[in-house]
């Protein structure tokens, strides 16, 4: 699998690391133990898109979203996580 | 075979030998569009000597030689001749080379002469021409299909013994050297717009209009030559012939600058994005050239990929259709007119279609007597009954052959016409085509399925390709040269517009007639002999049949069963009329039996490649400290950790073994002073306005309250609430901080820290950077220890203890201006110091705080002693920070802050992480001071059964120590913290120890902590 | 600089000896170990890239790159490494960190890397197709160019390379603990070319 990381370019998979859904959010620090546990441990298994994190550890050590569908291993789009994270309401610790 | 003459049929009388010392080549003909006669090499097979050409492969040079037997089957040690002509070949499997470069299970019909190539036969014993296990074909009954699964089944134990030697002995599989690969295999990558896969009329069509618009392209091609299938027919494209056109083609693509041609290349598999292909650079030669690999395997990257892979002609299924002699008909057709041999003197040609009729004409015009033309077909066109006449074969249509003769070598064939009569013909050559089938293996290594044409009578690629994938040529299922141009023409323009380049279709230039009309005959029934399927796994059609009688319908169920296409050809010829029958013994049609599925590799490939040059030492990359040098000039004895190579001891003469240094080690520290390279540890310099912030949230303890010019303590949890890492910060200014790690997380925290800042808290302005290869440290530790910081900091700085206090940081200048940074942090709990200078002079330093430390009595140490010195002090470290272990668990709970969130926080109070029977961190001593103790040992109670329902713990680390004078050791036991004095064993059944171990405080050195702070 | 009495020494001392490797009478390859570099990694304060990027620009007349590029020369270069990330190199005597600080001041987190990264010069006629053993990035001139930079693997490891100029040839920085490594991987790949190692320079 190929990843075009939005600021190195297209790379082998073999550069990034991958880390899990991009979905879930972290919870406000006083939710309950249901909520924190979700976020820990429950995970949708969607066959098909599904948006993910990654991390371009042998490149320019950014966090990624990426857009992809699992059963196919195509790519529809890759954006910087921080980009993401900063267009969302701020989580506040 | 002792001479060539022996496998003549009797009536064909053999030429006079040639004039010369060399063996003759009694079967080489006058012309031959691939081989250079004048070029002569030798090579000897199974010991006798032969000749043959350059341009020829080991399997024409034995065909030119009269050699037919050239190997016995897999299960039956039938005698087995030559097939094919490509690298689809399942019978002539050989050894090639001897010693450490032998290389077993070679296709002779792939691999290239070369002089002085020695090759043996394989699955035989003792000789080819005696095969003790040819018996086996008299045991047939019990080796039928899933005799493995039938008469291996019990006692399990017989596997080991009895039956995998026998197994290997009679199936011969090849043989390993045994010996190290004396050659390199070497990785490399290439990009292009365009990858042509195969080069024959279509990939060179392809490739010819993908370069003409500016593509960057590479072309694969798996064989020696370019051409295809060009090289083995006699064709006519445009005007002339087919070899002058391929000659012009390949003209025009080596000039060209952005076209690399790799010849001997397999690509066999895709992966998403990128293709695998092997390069055989050094195959085809004795000894690969200086500095050359062995093979190297390319990763190509392409933004298109036009496969142009061809077809594989399909055998015929009949009675005794694998003696030694009978051939698929395009092979006769690639040796007569490629190599110039003649595969027989006499031949029968057996067909289902018009493609195969060219064989007759070929061999007529090749001087080789063709006594028949069996066309199963009861109609065939008026062309194929003048080409059979003017060859002077009898034309037999509407006819099967139904037996062969001859035992080594072919010697007749019976064909039972349509009305039941029966022709016998002498023959030592038996040409048989059942169609072609296109190979279509790449297109599904995406999971895609091939889709069964009943028009084509063939597997046609799937419509869901790999991405970036076309296909052309013969392998979309369209055989015809006039098609195979045009498609490859097509496909190169379109795969180079898509790439981004203005294209036009090159002109396609005209071809002679053809026909390839084609009706399909999956077996022929009512033959005696068995009628194989798989020749490599001697798969016969009853073997199918007697799996559909047993219940195996499922295709894939059916290919294990039988084992049909599992062996090294991976099922290139069998795989069709294996499901074919299936088909019919199921009563289905081939499209509701399907397909199986076709993995990577399409070839096989040597894991000498896939390796690559990553093997021994340099199976991964190592990493080195800035002392490296320094301790290797000492003698250290190094240990990996993690990626770093680390100075494990310091061995002096006469110390039996690591113990005895380490223990010396470890007391010079406490009585003196040590030097350690700590320069492993990870190093994050971390700094902005909001650096205190985030330390603040990814440790449990808080930092935003350490003061400048201070180190706390950390440890920080994963959000599950378990131990991620720990490490002591220093806070070098308001807004900077210097994290440090465990040598074994540095990386994986730093992925932490940068997803913590960039996905959690975005709004956070903190920067982050790695500096551990910036600074060598070096741990100063030892009651003598600041005797030795003395000798090197520059005038003017005070490192009394009032001024440079315990967990005090300095940067500072040291050895007359050198900027440094100073530490006053203790792991061996003694009062000790870490200087960090920029890595390049961290050498120099060592050698300088050695040279002072000498009259102090000043030692190196390693990590053995690290490790000592740490379990005497009760400090956790990787056995301990194990990932299942909580801040409480290993007695760091109260640093678990109230008043703040961090990550982790949580999850650390759910129920399982706060049960008061959690195994939590203690230290142990035997009770037996005599006695050793050992990690892993799990804690029991004294006087219950050695049941894993009774197990309270087990001992992460111990130590000699030498302070105590007896083994200490740390463990995590349930309720630990209230046992203290309580004796329990550990139990250790993997070594057999079952020792009585008492409980103690984890601190057994210097408890209060007197020693760091003087 | 201030005279210290400490010698320094590089991490390729032990494995990268001037002189000529693999085929005779090739030079498809030249090696060379770069010293007397100043290397600082800037990265830019939250929100401060612009007028970062206006600081560089007035003090030293350089673009400083949004891509991965580099700008400047053999005396003072910013390459790009990373989003908001640079390192800044510079050849000479000076304290290349402190001229920064006094003119960049708080609009981004400066730290020395000098020591943290070995750096090769490597040219000759056949640098791609010696790098495409270990690099998996495209180094056809279509695709990387004078001026490109890249973060990505060589031979498995980190490293960071430029194109200086068309010969061509590049820079190819690596942390300095696997700088021996790097050499284990690149002489044995360029050995079929011909290597000439020169003297640090
Ligand atoms: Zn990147």
């Amino acid at each position: 699998m190929r990843i075009i990381c939005p600021l190195c370019g297209e790379r082998g998979a073999e550069e990034f690391v991958y880390h899990g859904d991009a979905t879930v959010r972290r919870p406000h620090p006083d939710s309950s133990a249901e909520t924190w546990n979700a976020y820990v441990h429950l995970r949708d298994n969607p066959a098909g898109r599904h948006s993910e994190l990654w991390y371009h550890a042998a490149g320019c050590h950014a966090w990624l979203v990426v857009e992809r569908d699992v059963r196919t291993h195509e790519i529809f789009a890759v954006t910087l996580a921080q980009d993401v994270a900063l267009a969302r309401r701020p989580v506040t610790a | 075979m002792s001479t060539a003459s022996e496998t003549f049929p009797r009536e064909i009388a053999a030429p006079a030998a040639a004039v010369s010392t060399r063996p003759a080549q009694p079967f080489r003909l006058a012309e031959a569009a691939g081989v250079d006669r004048k070029n002569l090499l030798d090579f000897t097979f199974d010991g006798q000597r032969y000749s043959g050409h350059s341009g020829d492969t080991l399997a024409s040079a034995l065909l030119a030689s009269g050699v037919r037997l050239v190997g016995r089957s897999f299960k039956y040690h039938r005698p087995r001749g030559i097939l094919s002509a490509g690298p689809e070949e399942p019978n002539a499997i050989v050894e090639l080379r001897d010693g450490a470069r032998r290389e077993p299970n070679t296709r002779a019909t792939v691999a290239e002469l070369f002089q002085g190539l020695t090759a043996t036969s394989q699955n035989r014993w003792p000789s080819l021409r005696f095969d003790v296990m040819g018996v086996n074909q008299f045991v047939a009954p019990i080796l039928a299909a899933g005799f493995y699964y039938k008469t291996f089944m019990w006692p399990a134990s017989f596997w080991e013994k009895v039956y995998e030697p026998l197994i290997r002995r009679a199936a011969g599989l090849g043989r390993a050297s045994g010996s190290h690969d004396p050659d390199h295999y070497e990785k490399t990558t290439t990009h292009c717009d365009v990858l042509v896969i195969g080069a024959g009329p279509a990939g060179l069509m392809a490739a010819l209009a993908a370069v003409r618009a500016g593509a960057r392209v590479v072309l694969c091609e798996e064989d020696f030559l370019l051409g295809g299938r060009l090289l083995s027919e006699r064709r006519m494209i445009g005007n002339r012939s087919a070899l002058e056109w391929l000659r012009e083609a390949e003209a025009e693509l080596r000039a060209a600058p952005e076209c690399r041609i790799l010849r001997r290349t397999s690509v066999f598999g895709v992966f998403d994005g990128a293709y695998g292909a092997v390069e055989r650079v050094g195959d085809h030669l004795p000894v690969p050239p200086m500095f050359q690999p062995r093979q190297r395997l390319w990763r190509i990257i392409a933004k298109r990929h036009v496969l142009c892979a061809g077809s594989l002609e399909r055998p015929l299924v009949f009675g005794d259709n694998d003696r030694p002699g009978v051939m698929l008909a395009g092979a006769v057709r690639t040796y007569v007119n490629r190599f110039g041999v003649a595969p027989g003197r006499r031949a029968v040609v057996f067909a289902n279609n018009d493609d195969a009729a060219r064989t007759v004409a070929d061999l007529a015009a090749a001087g080789v007597a063709v006594a028949a033309l069996v066309d199963a077909r009861a109609e065939v066109t008026p062309e194929i009954s003048r080409i059979a006449e003017a060859a002077g074969a009898k034309l037999l249509a509407g006819a099967r052959i139904t037996e062969t003769r001859g035992r080594l070598a072919l010697r007749g064939a019976v064909v039972t016409d349509a009305a039941g009569t029966r022709h016998n013909f002498d023959c030592d050559l038996l040409a048989m085509s059942g169609g072609w089938s296109p190979t279509v293996h790449l297109t599904s290594h995406h999971g895609g399925k091939p889709v069964w044409s009943e028009a084509k009578a063939a597997f046609l690629p799937p419509s869901h390709l790999p991405p970036g994938m076309a296909v052309a040529g013969a392998a979309t299922g369209d055989p015809l040269l006039a098609d195979c141009l045009a498609s490859g023409a097509q496909a190169g323009a379109e795969a180079a517009r898509l790439a981004g380049f203005q294209t036009s279709l090159p002109a396609i230039p005209e071809t002679d007639g053809e026909s390839a009309e084609l009706q399909p005959l999956w077996r022929v029934r009512g033959g005696k002999g068995k009628a194989f399927v798989d020749f490599q796994n001697d798969v016969a059609a009853s073997d199918v049949a007697l799996a559909q009688r047993e219940g195996f319908r499922a295709v894939e169920h059916l290919k294990r069963y039988t084992t049909l296409g599992m062996a090294t050809d991976q099922g290139k010829t069998s795989n069709v009329n294996g499901l074919a029958l299936m088909a019919e013994f199921n009563e289905r049609t081939i499209a509701q039996t399907g397909t199986t599925t076709f993995r990577p590799p399409y070839t096989p490939v040597s894991v000498g490649v896939l390796a690559g040059r990553h093997r021994g030492h340099e199976f991964r990359p190592t990493r080195l400290t800035p002392t490296h040098d320094w301790a290797t000039e000492q003698g250290a004895v190094f240990v990996e950790t993690g990626p770093w190579l680390r100075a494990q001891y310091f061995p002096r003469p006469g110390e039996a073994d690591w113990l005895v240094t380490a223990t010396r080690e470890a007391r010079a520290v406490r009585e003196a002073v040590g030097l350690c390279d700590v320069s492993t540890l990870g190093k994050i310099d971390i700094q902005g306005p909001d650096a205190a912030v985030l330390l603040d949230r990814v440790y449990a303890n808080n930092f935003a309250s350490l003061p400048i010019g201070r180190v706390r303590y950390g440890v920080m949890l994963r959000e599950d609430g378990f131990v991620m890492d720990d490490g002591t910060t220093a806070r070098l200014a308001g807004d900077r901080f210097l994290m440090t790690t465990t040598t074994a997380n540095a990386v994986s925290v730093s992925r932490h820290l940068d997803f913590c800042s960039q996905w959690l808290w975005p709004e956070l302005d903190v920067q982050m950077i790695s500096v551990t290869e910036q600074w060598a440290q070096i741990a100063v530790a030892g009651p003598r220890s600041r005797a030795v910081i003395e000798g090197v900091v520059d005038a003017g700085f005070d490192i009394s203890n009032a001024a440079f206090p315990y967990m005090s940081c300095a940067e500072l200048t040291i050895c007359g201006g050198l900027k440094a940074r100073l530490f006053r942090i203790s792991f061996s709990g003694e009062l000790a110091y870490e200087l960090a200078v920029p890595a390049r002079y961290g050498d120099a330093l060592m050698r300088r705080l050695m040279e002072i430390g000498k009259p102090l009595g000043v030692t190196p140490y390693g990590i053995e002693a690290l490790g000592v010195l740490r379990v005497e002090k009760g400090h956790p470290a990787g056995n301990e920070l194990s990932g299942q272990t909580t801040a409480a668990d290993i007695g760091l709970g109260r640093m678990m802050s109230k008043t703040k969130d961090f990550i982790g926080k949580a999850m650390a109070q759910r129920a399982g992480l706060t049960a008061t029977d959690r195994p939590v961190l203690v230290g142990i001593r035997p009770w037996d001071r005599a006695a050793r103790l050992r990690a892993g040992a799990h804690f029991l109670a004294r006087n219950v059964e050695n049941l894993a329902a009774n197990d309270e713990g087990y001992v992460t680390s111990v130590a000699y120590s030498p302070a105590l004078g007896h083994w200490i050791g740390l463990g995590l036991l349930q309720r630990g913290t209230e046992r203290l004095g309580e004796v329990v064993r550990a139990y250790d059944p993997v070594r057999g120890g079952d020792l009585e171990v008492e409980i103690v405080s984890p601190v057994l050195v210097d408890p209060t902590g007197d020693r760091l702070r003087g | 600089m201030v005279e210290i009495g400490l010698l320094s020494r590089s991490p390729l001392a032990a494995v990268l000896q001037p002189g000529h490797y693999g085929q005779p009478g090739q030079d498809g390859l030249v090696v060379q170990e770069r010293t007397g570099l100043h290397i600082v990694n800037l990265a830019a304060r939250r929100g401060q890239g612009g007028a970062l990027a206006v600081a560089v620009q007035r003090s030293w007349g350089l673009e400083l790159p949004t891509t991965p590029r580099r700008a400047g020369d053999g005396r003072l270069a910013f390459l790009w490494s990373g989003g908001a990330q640079w390192l800044a190199i510079a050849e000479g005597t000076g304290d290349l960190e402190l001229s920064l600080k006094d003119r960049l001041g708080s609009l981004a987190s400066l730290t020395d890397q000098s020591d943290g990264r070995s750096v090769l010069r490597l040219s000759g006629s056949r640098t791609r197709e010696t790098l495409a053993k270990g690099l998996a990035i495209d180094l056809h001139p279509r695709a990387f160019t004078p001026g490109d930079t890249a973060l990505t693997l060589a031979g498995h490891i980190g490293v960071q390379i430029w194109q200086l100029d068309d010969t061509p040839s590049y820079e190819i920085a690596v942390a300095r603990g696997y700088a021996g490594s790097l050499i284990g991987w690149l002489l044995p790949a360029g050995e079929e070319f011909g290597i000439t190692v020169l003297p640090p320079g």
